[in-house]
C-alpha cells in the first residue's frame, strides 16, 4: 500500500475580497521529509498553511490532510506553530502545555508528565509553573514551540519557527528539528530566512505573489538557477572571442572581470581549459558557488516582474476596451 | 464534546482563579444590601430637626400636630401591613391599630394594642419647640446659628419658623435651609385642612361629624376564585401572592446574572484574540465546540455564583430566623414553595438557558471583533443599553403584568426571558407561553448562527469593530466583498 502524503494542495486558491492571496496552488509534502516554504513576506505562505489545517477554507481547489479535507481526526496528527506567537498569559507553561496536548487527545495524566519532561529538555524546568507573562519572549517562544511537539505529531507545521529567536536558539530550534524528523515526523515550515532551509531541507516550495514558483530538491534549485565562473584577464583582452564559439554565454560584470554563465551540461574546469587554449592572459578564476538565496531572488524577481506584467497588460487592456467602448 | 469540556473547564478555572470573581461573588451581595438598604438607612440617619411656630391661638400649631403624627401613623400601618400579609389576616391588626387611635391613645400605645409592639418607629423628622422669642426679629440669630434653642435632647439648632398672622394673611415659612422642603409641605397640608374644616363649618358641618363621617368608612376585602375553594371565594393570602414574588425575583435573577457574567465572554475573547490565540486553538477544536464550551464555562460560573449567594442566604436565613417574627418565617417559605410550582420554574428554566445563550453568544461575537479593551469600551454603550432595556421593561411589568405593552413586549426574543417569567402567575393561555417559548428558541438559534459567523470573521479573518458593516455582508451567502485581507 503506497504510503499516503500528509499534505496534498490540488489547486488551492485564496481571495480576500478583491486580493487573490494564493493563485492555483499544488504541491505536496511526502512522508518523512522536510519541506521549506520560502517566500517573500506577503507571498501567501501563512495563507497557504492555515488553508492546509482548515482554518481557512480555499475558494477553488483542495487541501488534504492525509488524504481528506483536514478534519479533528488528522489534525490530532499535526502539530502546528503559527506566525502570530500567542498564549494564555495567566497560565502557566506546564499548564498551557497539558491544555493543548489533551486538546490533541492524550490523557491528563500522560500531558502532564510529558509538559514536565519538554520543559525540563528546554530548561524551562524552574519557570514551569510561573505565569507565561513573566516569561521573557524567548522563553514564551519556547513554550508556544513545544505545544506544537508535545504530544507527539507526525507532521509539524511551523510557520515562521525562527522569527524572534536568537542565533542561539535559533541553532538549538534547528536541532529540534532534525531530532523530530529523526523521530519520524513529516516537517513543513514557512521561513525567509534562506539559511535555515539550505541546511534543513530536502524539498523547497517557493511562493511570490501568491504563486508557487518553484518546487523541488535543493539541487534542482541550483540547476534552475545555472551556475557561473568569473574569469578576469590582463590587458582588456576580449574573452568573449574565444569562447563564445565554444558555446558559451559571457558577459562583462566588471573592468577585465567576465562572468561566464553555465549550463547544467558544461563544467568549470572545462569552461577555464577553453579559455587558457584560446590564450587568454587570465589573471584570476572563481567559481560562483551558488546559494538558496540566488535561487530564491531570482525566482522571486522573475515572478515580480511577470506580475507586474500580467497587471499592466490588464489595465492596458482596460484602457484599450474603454477608449473602444 | 470532550474538547468542548476541555474548553469549558480552561475558561471556568481561568475566571475563579481571578481575584476579580472572587471581590465580585464577595461584594455583590454587599453593594447591593447597601443599594436596597440605603434609602431607609439615609432617611433613618437624617437628625431630627426643630421648629417653632408664632401663632397668637393654637388651631394652626394643633393641625400641623396633627399631620407630624400622620407620618408616624403611615410609617406604623405599613409595618403593621407587611406583618398581616404574611399573616394572612390584611386587616386585623390595621383595624385595632385604628381604633386604638381613636380612642386617644399615642402611635406606640397604638401598635402595641395591634400585636405589634416589637415594631420600631423610625425617629421624627420634625419636632416642633416653644418659640424661644416672639418676634421674627429676635429670632434671626437663632435661625442663623448664633444661637440654640432649648429641646428634650439639650440645646440645637432652629431649622425653621412659622409665623402665622393674626390677620389671616400669608403663612411665613423662615428657614436657612433651602433644599429641605418637607417641613414647608406639612405646612401647606395643615393649612388644607383647616381651611377645608373651616369651609365646613360654614356650612354647617362640625369637625365631630366629619371624623363620624371617615369612622364610617367600610373596610375592603380581598378575595379571589378559587376552583377547589368549597365557597367558591376566599380571601386573599400570603401563599396567592408568593407566586408574584417569586417571579419578580426570578426575572431579576436573570437579569442580574445576565449583566454580571456575559462581561466575563466579553473579556475573555478579547484576552484570546489580543493573545492571537485562535490559530492555535482552532487546528485543535472545531469553532462550534469552541463555542459552546466558552458559553459553557460561563455558565458554570453563573451557577456558582448562584450557588454560593444560595448558600450564604440560607445561612443567613438559618442563623436570622429565631430572631426574624414566624409570621415572616411562614412567608418567606411559602414564597421559596413557590419555584416549586413547574408552572413556575419550567418556563422559567428554559428563559434562562435560552436568555442566557442568547445575550452570552451576542458578548462572545463582539468580543471576537476588539483587540482591546478601548475597542470594546465603543461598544460598552450600545451593550449597555441592550442590557437595560430589560430592566425597565421589568419595571414596568412588576405593576401590570398584563398590561398591553408588557404584552406586546413579550414577544420580543430579547425581552421574553425575562417578561415571561413575571407573566407566569397571571396564568397566560398556554398557547402564547408555547409560542414565546418557541419563538425566543427559534431566536436564540438564529443568533446562535450569526454570533457564529461573526466569531469566524473576527477570529480567522481578524475582522475588528471598524468591519462590523463588512462582517454583516460577509453574512450574506455567497458575498466575498467582506473578506478581510491576511
Amino acid at each position: 500500500m503506497a504510503t499516503q502524503n500528509p499534505l496534498e494542495m490540488r489547486g488551492a486558491t485564496k481571495w480576500f475580497g478583491n486580493f487573490q492571496a494564493v493563485k492555483n496552488l499544488d504541491f505536496s509534502v511526502p512522508q518523512g521529509s522536510i519541506v521549506g516554504f520560502l517566500g517573500p513576506n506577503g507571498a501567501g505562505k501563512s495563507t497557504s498553511l492555515r488553508m492546509a489545517l482548515g482554518v481557512l477554507s480555499p475558494d477553488s481547489g483542495e487541501a488534504l490532510l492525509y488524504g481528506a479535507p483536514p478534519n479533528l481526526t488528522s489534525l490530532r496528527r499535526v502539530g502546528f506553530l503559527p506566525e502570530e506567537r500567542g498564549l494564555y498569559k495567566k497560565m502557566s507553561p506546564r499548564q498551557i502545555i497539558t491544555y493543548f496536548s489533551r486538546l490533541k487527545g492524550m490523557s491528563g495524566r500522560d500531558a502532564r508528565k510529558r509538559a514536565d519532561e519538554m520543559l525540563e529538555m528546554m530548561g524551562l524546568g524552574p519557570f514551569a509553573k510561573s505565569r507565561v507573562s513573566r516569561l521573557s519572549k524567548g522563553m514564551s517562544q519556547k513554550v508556544q514551540i513545544l505545544c506544537a511537539l508535545a504530544h507527539r505529531p507526525d507532521f509539524l507545521i511551523l510557520d515562521e519557527p525562527f522569527s524572534g529567536l536568537d542565533p542561539v536558539n535559533q541553532m538549538a530550534l534547528e536541532e529540534l528539528i532534525v531530532e523530530e524528523h529523526k523521530r519520524g515526523a513529516t516537517i513543513v515550515f514557512s521561513t525567509h530566512v534562506m539559511e535555515h532551509a539550505e541546511r534543513l531541507c530536502e524539498k523547497i516550495v517557493m511562493m511570490a505573489r501568491g504563486r508557487k514558483v518553484f518546487d523541488g530538491t535543493l539541487e534542482d534549485g541550483f540547476t534552475a538557477l545555472g551556475r557561473a565562473v568569473k574569469i578576469g584577464v590582463a590587458e582588456g583582452f576580449d574573452l568573449n572571442v574565444i569562447m563564445e564559439p565554444a558555446g558559451y554565454t559571457l558577459e562583462v560584470e566588471e573592468a577585465d572581470v567576465w562572468r561566464v554563465s553555465l549550463s547544467p551540461q558544461q563544467d568549470p574546469q572545462n569552461a577555464l581549459r577553453t579559455a587558457i587554449d584560446g590564450g587568454a592572459p587570465i589573471t584570476s578564476f572563481l567559481p560562483q558557488e551558488t546559494r538558496l538565496r540566488d535561487v530564491f531572488v531570482s525566482l522571486v524577481s522573475e515572478a515580480e516582474a511577470q506580475d507586474l506584467t500580467d497587471t499592466l497588460n490588464d489595465s492596458m487592456a482596460a484602457r484599450a476596451e474603454q477608449e473602444a467602448a | 464534546m470532550f474538547s468542548t469540556y476541555l474548553v469549558a473547564r480552561r475558561d471556568y478555572l481561568g475566571y475563579v482563579t481571578a481575584w476579580g470573581f472572587w471581590l465580585g461573588l464577595l461584594f455583590t451581595p454587599v453593594i447591593l444590601g447597601i443599594f436596597m438598604f440605603a434609602p431607609m438607612l439615609a432617611q433613618n440617619s437624617a437628625p431630627t430637626r426643630y421648629f417653632a411656630v408664632i401663632e397668637s391661638g393654637d388651631e394652626f400649631t394643633k393641625a400641623l400636630q396633627t399631620e407630624l403624627q400622620s407620618i408616624q401613623v403611615t410609617a406604623a400601618r405599613a409595618s403593621l401591613d407587611l406583618v398581616a400579609t404574611a399573616q394572612g389576616s390584611s386587616s386585623d391588626k390595621t383595624d385595632l391599630f385604628d381604633a386604638a387611635l381613636e380612642n386617644g391613645a399615642s402611635v406606640q400605645e397604638a401598635l402595641a394594642a395591634a400585636g405589634g409592639s416589637q415594631i420600631p418607629l423610625p425617629l421624627p423628622d420634625f419636632v416642633m419647640v416653644p418659640a424661644p422669642e416672639s418676634s421674627l426679629e429676635a429670632l434671626q440669630p437663632y435661625l442663623s446659628g448664633q444661637r440654640m434653642v432649648d429641646t428634650p435632647k439639650g440645646e440645637q439648632p432652629l431649622f425653621a419658623v412659622l409665623n402665622i398672622p393674626a390677620d389671616g394673611s400669608a403663612i411665613q415659612y423662615w428657614s436657612e435651609n433651602l433644599q429641605i422642603r418637607d417641613l414647608r409641605d406639612l405646612a401647606r397640608r395643615a393649612e388644607r385642612q383647616l381651611a377645608e374644616e373651616r369651609v365646613f363649618a360654614e356650612a354647617g358641618v362640625s369637625s365631630r361629624l366629619l371624623k363620624d363621617a371617615q369612622r364610617a368608612q367600610r373596610p375592603i376585602e380581598e378575595l379571589r376564585l378559587r376552583a377547589d375553594g368549597g365557597e367558591g371565594t376566599t380571601a386573599v393570602t400570603i401563599e396567592d401572592r408568593a407566586p408574584f414574588f417569586m417571579s419578580i425575583m426570578m426575572a431579576f435573577m436573570l437579569w442580574f446574572l445576565i449583566f454580571s457574567v456575559v462581561n466575563y465572554l466579553l473579556m475573555g475573547t478579547i484576552e484570546e484574540r489580543s493573545n492571537k490565540i485562535f490559530d492555535s486553538l482552532l487546528t485543535s477544536v472545531k469553532l462550534p465546540n469552541l463555542l459552546a464550551g466558552k458559553l459553557l464555562a460561563v455558565l458554570a460560573l453563573a451557577l456558582t455564583l448562584m450557588a454560593f449567594w444560595g448558600v450564604g442566604s440560607s445561612i443567613l436565613v438559618m442563623i436570622g430566623q429565631e430572631r426574624l417574627p414566624a409570621e415572616f418565617a411562614s412567608g418567606m417559605g411559602a414564597v421559596l414553595m413557590a419555584a416549586a410550582n413547574p408552572a413556575l420554574f419550567i418556563p422559567a428554566i428554559l428563559s434562562f438557558v435560552l436568555g442566557y445563550l442568547m445575550y452570552g453568544s451576542l458578548f462572545l461575537a463582539l468580543g471576537s471583533l476588539c483587540d482591546t479593551i478601548q475597542e470594546a469600551q465603543t461598544l460598552m454603550t450600545p451593550l449597555i443599553v441592550m442590557l437595560m432595556a430589560p430592566l425597565f421593561m421589568l419595571a414596568f411589568a412588576i405593576n401590570d403584568a398584563e398590561s398591553a405593552l408588557i404584552q406586546t413586549m413579550a414577544w420580543v426574543p430579547f425581552f421574553t426571558p425575562f417578561l415571561l417569567i413575571l407573566r407566569m402567575p397571571t396564568e397566560p393561555p398556554l398557547w402564547e407561553v408555547l409560542a414565546q417559548l418557541g419563538l425566543m428558541a427559534f431566536a436564540t438559534v438564529v443568533i446562535l448562527w450569526l454570533a457564529t459567523r461573526v466569531y469566524r470573521a473576527g477570529a480567522v479573518h481578524g475582522s475588528s469593530v471598524n468591519d462590523v458593516g463588512k462582517v454583516f455582508k460577509a453574512l450574506l451567502p455567497g458575498n466575498k466583498s467582506a473578506r478581510q485581507e491576511p
